[in-house]
């Protein structure tokens, strides 16, 4: 509940304001809304009118907000909101993993092409590949080879699969979803890795490793699960090694100008139909990444716009959903996959408009 | 989840001074086989909590490793060969790891932990 403001939005019912997805409310206070509250309200919401109507002793106060999105980076959420946040991605991704995997194959993210270039299904693999190796690349990776790697955000595992083979490194994979990570490890065994690679339920946003234990600690397109980014940037950090290296790799929306307050609302409405199907919860840009970073003290931090490299990606995995196999596939899936799928030509709407941008961020956590 | 992992993991709830090493409920332990990777052991041994891995791998019915540790034993290949079991082949499939403070069960299925915490526990 939003301190003392006691009311319910009259568009979904909801009463707690913490508890909204993002989406667009109409919330009317029925007992007098406390200052703190508002506040509490102003500061985790956009808030495009309000509307003070005193009657007698009560307050009643009309707000059309809209929660998620925008510029300023959300202090934490509610406990609770997480939680169900997070049940929400385990399941989707319980759900839809194995048809993503039958269809792509296990790594669960974008490939790297030559920019305008025209591309088969059959090269979507050595794509995403290429991804891995230009994201290493790009962070300077191979001057020191890590030993113990975190990939935070695994998916069933083709990441950590991958650089447990390319180093001979120990990795650690977690996931939200349970499906995953039996995934993840049969294949992890198929694959004569077993000693090289486990995989734990577990919360980015609360890992369960003691700090310091990573040499690289490795993010692949699942910042934009993360609802609280300062969190999610701070266990990044707190469980790096000194001297080892971070690579967040994900979906940010542009970096505002500096007349700016925030996206202009047709673009938050695009990102919140966007994170309402993917179960996503803010976005942010990779500006405030590089300022999350820069107030940790982290160091040698670059980023960069890989938009164009990666422009064939969803026009790709439509065709293959419009595949025999797809349509079969999805049909057989659960109401979640199919939502998700629907909502693909909304990515390929947001990158043409320059508001989705595939982003990458690294940086290095001092020696000391 | 073998030993290994179990070195690595810590219960992180709120107000947990010192979550590790997690005590280790065992239903089922299961020992799989790996080949023997004398360079790896080497890397890995500075990193390693020798007490919680002794106490882990008792707890999972091997009682061979020595109580305490140092890297000059490494030259032992009869070391090297206890030490790559317990921290290799023992596996609990089932079972459940335990906050060493609150006492809270993080459950194991199928040889994956489940460290996600509840709402009132971040």
């Amino acid at each position: 509940m939003v301190g003392s403001c006691i009311g319910v939005c009259s568009t979904c019912k909801s009463g707690s304001a913490l508890q909204w997805g993002p989406r667009l409310h109409t919330f009317i206070s029925r007992g007098q809304i406390g200052r703190s509250a508002l506040v509490q309200l102003m500061n985790t919401t956009d808030i495009n009118r309000t509307k003070d109507i005193g009657i007698g002793k009560r307050r009643y106060i009309n707000i059309t907000a809209v929660s998620g999105g925008g510029r300023r980076m959300r202090p934490t959420v509610n406990a609770a909101a997480i939680e169900t946040l997070q049940k929400g991605i385990a399941e989707f991704y319980d759900e839809s993993s194995g048809i993503w995997e039958n269809v792509w194959g296990d790594h669960m993210h974008h490939g790297f092409y030559e920019p305008d270039s025209s591309v088969s299904l059959t090269d979507h693999r050595s794509a995403q590949i290429r991804m891995i190796e230009e994201a290493l690349s790009f962070a300077s990776i191979s001057d020191d080879p890590p030993r113990q790697i975190v990939d935070v955000g695994c998916g069933i595992g083709g990441s950590s699969r991958y650089m447990a083979g390319k180093y001979g490194a120990r990795c650690q994979g977690i996931t939200l979803s349970p499906v995953q990570a039996q995934r993840a490890q049969a294949l992890a065994a198929a694959q004569g890795l077993d000693d090289k690679v486990s995989f734990q339920v577990a919360d980015a946003l609360n890992q369960p490793f003691q700090d310091g234990q990573f040499d690289l600690v490795w993010s692949m397109e699942s910042g934009e699960h993360m609802p609280d980014k300062t969190k999610f940037v701070n266990e990044l950090a707190r469980v790096a090694a000194p001297g080892g290296m971070i690579i967040i790799v994900t979906w940010c929306h542009r970096d505002l100008s500096p007349s700016e307050e925030s996206l202009r609302p047709e673009e938050k409405e695009l990102l919140n139909k966007i994170c309402n199907a993917f179960y996503l919860q803010a976005w942010c840009s990779t500006a405030d990444y590089v300022k999350l970073l820069e107030s940790l003290s982290l160091q040698d931090i670059k980023a960069a716009d890989w938009s164009e490299y990666v422009a064939p990606f969803w026009p790709a995995v439509i065709k293959s959903a419009l595949t025999w196999k797809g349509i079969t596939s999805l049909l057989r899936s659960g109401w979640k996959t199919i939502k998700g799928a629907l909502a693909m030509p909304l990515m390929i709407e947001g990158y043409k408009k320059g508001l989705i941008k595939f982003a990458i961020i690294t940086c290095r956590k001092p020696e000391s | 989840m073998r030993l290994l992992t179990h070195n690595m993991l810590s219960s992180n709830i709120k107000g947990v001074t010192n979550g590790f090493p997690l005590l280790i409920e065992v239903e089922k332990v299961v020992e799989k086989q790996v080949d023997f990777n004398e360079d790896f052991l080497r890397n890995m041994f500075p990193k390693i909590e020798w007490k919680a891995l002794v106490e882990a791998s008792r707890t999972m019915g091997y009682t061979e490793l020595p109580e305490n540790a140092e890297s000059s034993m490494l030259d032992s290949d009869e070391f090297l060969r206890k030490f790559h079991h317990a921290l290799i082949e023992l596996h609990l499939e089932e079972g459940a790891l335990v906050c060493p403070e609150t006492g809270r069960k993080f459950p194991v299925n199928k040889g994956i932990p489940n460290m996600l915490l509840h709402e009132d526990e971040v």
